[in-house]
């Protein structure tokens, strides 16, 4: 045998597979399309981010085959892979921090291409499916954090849900098909494990495929060179005359700056798994349903910060307008300057405003991170109520002070001290809040505090309240103006029989 | 500017050092999470621990804390471990949490025994003395501790002489009567305010001797002075229970992990 005979059997089945698939005939113009010779590191973080995607979706689908995902077992499945399966924390750590660096590479991506101006024509849809594909990424994120089924996960779906519990007329739909029921329950995981394993990777994969077909179709933009001026008629020709000149081919000449990159990339994720470990789980899954730890994962740092910082009355209107505005802004971005000048220094006002919105960002996610708010988790169980808040109380102020611990009001307030500092201490609460302010702020909420309102009966309510109304220096009166409280004049029994106790609003504090 | 052999050859290189990196010595990484030392589930710090983190919260010493305190030796005199064991698997009234796992709660069965038998040793000996609530008193200390059914109407006779001066009409204690206490708190809840008291807060336990009760009360009058008390509980909400929980509110409302 020679060896052509021995060369043709060899190519033949390649031969064959591209006559009838055109694998390497489609496919050769992803590799080799001309790039603009000008296209150097600004470039590259597309290309991470796509690393980071398809580490996401390897690693996902590993820890797919070991999680359970099922209300009670989800959480013990986590430290089975932590502990029992080799490199299983190893798998979780990177799928985490992968996670949180494809975001924060998506920015950065997306802020590189804002500032050269490269969503202007003919890339208009390039940048709306990049907008929809952050979407789907934060959707990915926030729906992962859940996959834990730790306290952070009850947390974030109870802010989530809270959210969307403001809708005006349909809030109380849209929560049950949000947690699949009144309450987080295993429903709320089951549904979230779908969207987190199914359908948003579905979409985000369509949305990688869409994006790339597009930059393969309009090719990447060259660096901006003031006076270089977008005009969408003769765009196009110029564009293509000038890479079939000057361009070079993604593959193999730009391509290596990618590589290069997408190397450091993987080594920092690599170091970053390895050194901090995976995230969580946090406390076991507590179906306490006001959850008291307030740390999101860090792609949400920031929203969690500006929600803390909004004035309460505020708040509806800032949470539900605010994210739409966001959205349509950003797909209005390509519409709104299609043409014209690319160049940064050409465009001082958009980079302002690009400024602007990093720095909040940054600055918003150190409020987040840095305040101290941190909630003592076994606040409620661990630390007593002091004696002299408990010493000459009546036997409804007593339980009123049990409901306080029992309702884990001491995890972010002190008391003689001791307690979280989330909200402020309530030692003296008394002498700035009548028991009707008292009454509204627990059911209502309101700042970072959650609304009680149906979680606490009209009992536990009324007892709390009178117990915070007593919270003041010695010598002055409980804040149930005027004068001091008098004991009760006894009842008959018989008649105690008859009081209504349906009534879920706590008015039997004014009734003494 | 290097040549792209350079840059190939870089970025071989650093694929292949993030891959040995991660997989090169794993097991001592600085990240891998520790396995939770292991405790011996019993032992007097276990004991200590779990109750400080998980009880000490509402049941504390002396006049401190806002439910009956548990580091006191009147209430493990008369208290059995049946009794405990029970309270803190199925919790008690409104605001005690149940703690056994196929409750919800957090610890198996064993714990919860464990746990008992740590406080008793801890507490009922006498460790903490006449620091205890009723500690010192030699008194008679055997009303069981648990309710016993009683007869309401003898009930408010025993109500009028004994605790009517300070939960009476002008009384400085405040109504045990009041309906929204009532709701909050079991008729157990009740026997054991009545029986163990808190002196400190000035509220006598009936186990002991009183100035004009030289014996305190009897099981009995016990009994028929909560049943008297516990009428005054809406019956439609409670059925003469107090377990009024919200029906949004899962069973275990509030034990958190305690292992
Ligand atoms: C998640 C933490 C958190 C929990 C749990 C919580 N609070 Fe708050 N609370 C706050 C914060 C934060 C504020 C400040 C709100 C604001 O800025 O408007 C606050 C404010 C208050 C205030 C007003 C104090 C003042 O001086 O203005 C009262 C009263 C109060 N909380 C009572 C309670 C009670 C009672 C409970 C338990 C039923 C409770 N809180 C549970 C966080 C919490
Ligand atoms: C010397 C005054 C005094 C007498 C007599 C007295 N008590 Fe009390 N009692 C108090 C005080 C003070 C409190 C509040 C401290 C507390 O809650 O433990 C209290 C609290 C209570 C409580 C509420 C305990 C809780 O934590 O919910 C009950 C129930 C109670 N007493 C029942 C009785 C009964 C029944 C009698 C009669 C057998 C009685 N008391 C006699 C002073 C008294
Ligand atoms: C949120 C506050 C809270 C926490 C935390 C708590 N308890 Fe309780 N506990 C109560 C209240 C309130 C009662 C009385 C309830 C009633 O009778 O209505 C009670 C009752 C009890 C009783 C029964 C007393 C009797 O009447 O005989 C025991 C025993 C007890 N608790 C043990 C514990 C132990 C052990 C822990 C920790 C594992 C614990 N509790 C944690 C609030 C709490």
């Amino acid at each position: 045998m020679n060896r052509e005979v021995i060369l043709k059997l060899l190519k033949s089945p390649a031969q064959w597979i591209e006559e009838r698939t055109g694998v390497v005939a489609f496919s050769a113009p992803l590799l080799f399309h001309h790039v603009p010779r000008s296209a150097k590191w600004w470039y590259v973080f597309g290309s991470a981010t796509l690393m980071f995607f398809t580490i996401q979706i390897v690693t996902g689908i590993c820890l797919g085959t070991m999680y359970a995902p099922s209300a009670s077992n989800a959480w013990e499945s986590l430290r089975f892979i932590d502990e029992e399966i080799p490199f299983g924390w190893m798998l979780r750590a990177l799928h985490g921090w992968s996670s949180s660096a494809m975001v924060v590479m998506m920015a950065i991506h997306m802020l590189q291409v804002f500032m050269h101006g490269s969503f202007k024509f003919p890339r208009e849809l390039n940048w709306i499916t990049g907008v929809f594909l952050l979407l789907t990424v934060l959707a990915l994120a926030f729906t992962g954090q859940v996959m834990r089924w730790d306290q952070d996960a009850y947390w974030g779906l109870g802010i989530g849900a809270a959210i969307v519990d403001r809708v005006p007329v349909f809030g109380d739909q849209m929560r049950a098909l949000m947690l699949g029921g009144p309450i987080i329950g295993g429903e709320t995981l089951n549904r979230f494990f779908a969207l987190h394993v199914f359908i948003l990777p579905g979409a985000a994969i369509a949305l990688v495929g869409l994006h790339m077909t597009l930059i393969i179709k309009n090719g990447i933009s060259e660096m901006p060179k003031p006076g270089e001026i977008v005009v969408p008629s003769t765009y196009r020709e110029g564009f293509e005359e000038r890479m079939k000149k000057t361009g070079v081919p993604f593959f193999p000449d730009a391509v290596q700056r990618d590589m290069v990159f997408c190397g450091v990339c993987l080594l920092l994720l690599v170091f970053l798994a390895a050194y901090y470990g995976p995230f969580g789980p946090g406390g076991m899954p507590d179906p306490t349903l006001i959850n008291t730890n307030p740390r999101p994962d860090y792609p949400f740092m920031w929203i969690f910060g500006a929600v803390s910082l909004l004035p309460p009355a505020s708040e509806t209107a800032i949470m539900l307008v605010a994210p739409v505005v966001g959205i349509v802004i950003l797909v209005a971005v390509p519409f709104l300057a299609n043409s014209g000048e690319r160049a940064p220094s050409r465009r001082p006002g958009m980079m302002l405003l690009a400024v602007v919105v990093v720095m909040a960002i940054v600055a918003l996610t150190w409020e987040g991170v840095t305040s101290p708010w941190s909630p003592v988790m076994d606040g409620w169980s661990a630390l007593p109520t002091p004696t002299q808040f408990v010493k000459g109380r009546t036997p409804l102020q007593m339980q009123g002070a049990v409901v306080f611990q029992f309702a884990q009001c001491r995890n972010c307030h002190e008391l003689g001290g001791f307690g979280g500092k989330r909200g402020p201490a309530l030692d003296e609460v008394a002498t700035r809040m009548s028991p009707d302010q008292l009454i509204r702020q627990v059911q209502q909420g309101g700042g970072n505090m959650p609304a009680f309102g149906k979680n606490l009966n009209s009992a536990q309510m009324t007892a709390i309240v009178d117990f915070l109304s007593t919270l003041h220096p010695e010598n002055e009166a409980d804040s149930a103006i005027p004068g001091a409280q008098l004991p009760l004049p006894i009842k008959s029994p018989l008649t105690m029989n008859t009081v209504s106790s349906g009534a879920e609003t706590p008015a039997g504090i004014h009734s003494r | 500017m290097m040549s792209p052999q350079t840059y190939r050859l870089l970025a071989c290189v650093l694929v292949f050092s993030a891959i040995v990196f991660a997989f090169v010595g794993c097991d001592r990484l600085h990240g891998k999470p520790t396995e939770a030392a292991p405790t011996v589930i019993g032992s007097p710090s276990w004991t200590q621990s779990t109750f400080n983190t998980s009880c000490l919260g509402c049941h504390s010493k002396g006049a401190e804390g806002a439910a009956i305190p548990l580091m006191n030796a009147g209430y493990w005199k008369v208290a059995t471990d049946a009794h405990v064991i029970q309270v803190l698997s199925h919790g008690q009234g409104v605001s005690m949490p149940n703690y056994l796992d196929s409750d919800g709660g957090p610890l198996t069965s064993d714990e919860i025994a464990a746990l008992v038998k740590g406080m008793r040793s801890m507490w009922g000996a006498g460790s903490l003395g006449g620091q205890g609530a009723q500690g010192g008193h030699a008194g008679q200390g055997d009303i069981s501790a648990t309710v016993v059914a009683g007869d309401a109407a003898s009930g408010a006779k025993v109500f009028a002489t004994a605790c009517a001066s300070c939960h009476g009409t002008g009384g400085s204690a405040g109504s045990v009567t009041d309906p929204m206490y009532l709701r909050l708190i079991s008729d157990q809840g009740l026997w054991s305010a009545v029986v163990y008291g808190r002196t400190e807060l000035g509220s006598p336990a009936w186990n002991q001797p009183m100035p004009n009760h030289p014996t305190g009360l009897t099981t009995t009058e016990v009994a028929d002075v909560v049943s008297w008390i516990a009428q005054a509980r809406p019956v439609s909400k409670a059925q003469g229970q107090a377990k009024v929980q919200t029906k949004s509110q899962p069973k275990n409302q509030n034990a958190s992990d305690t292992k």
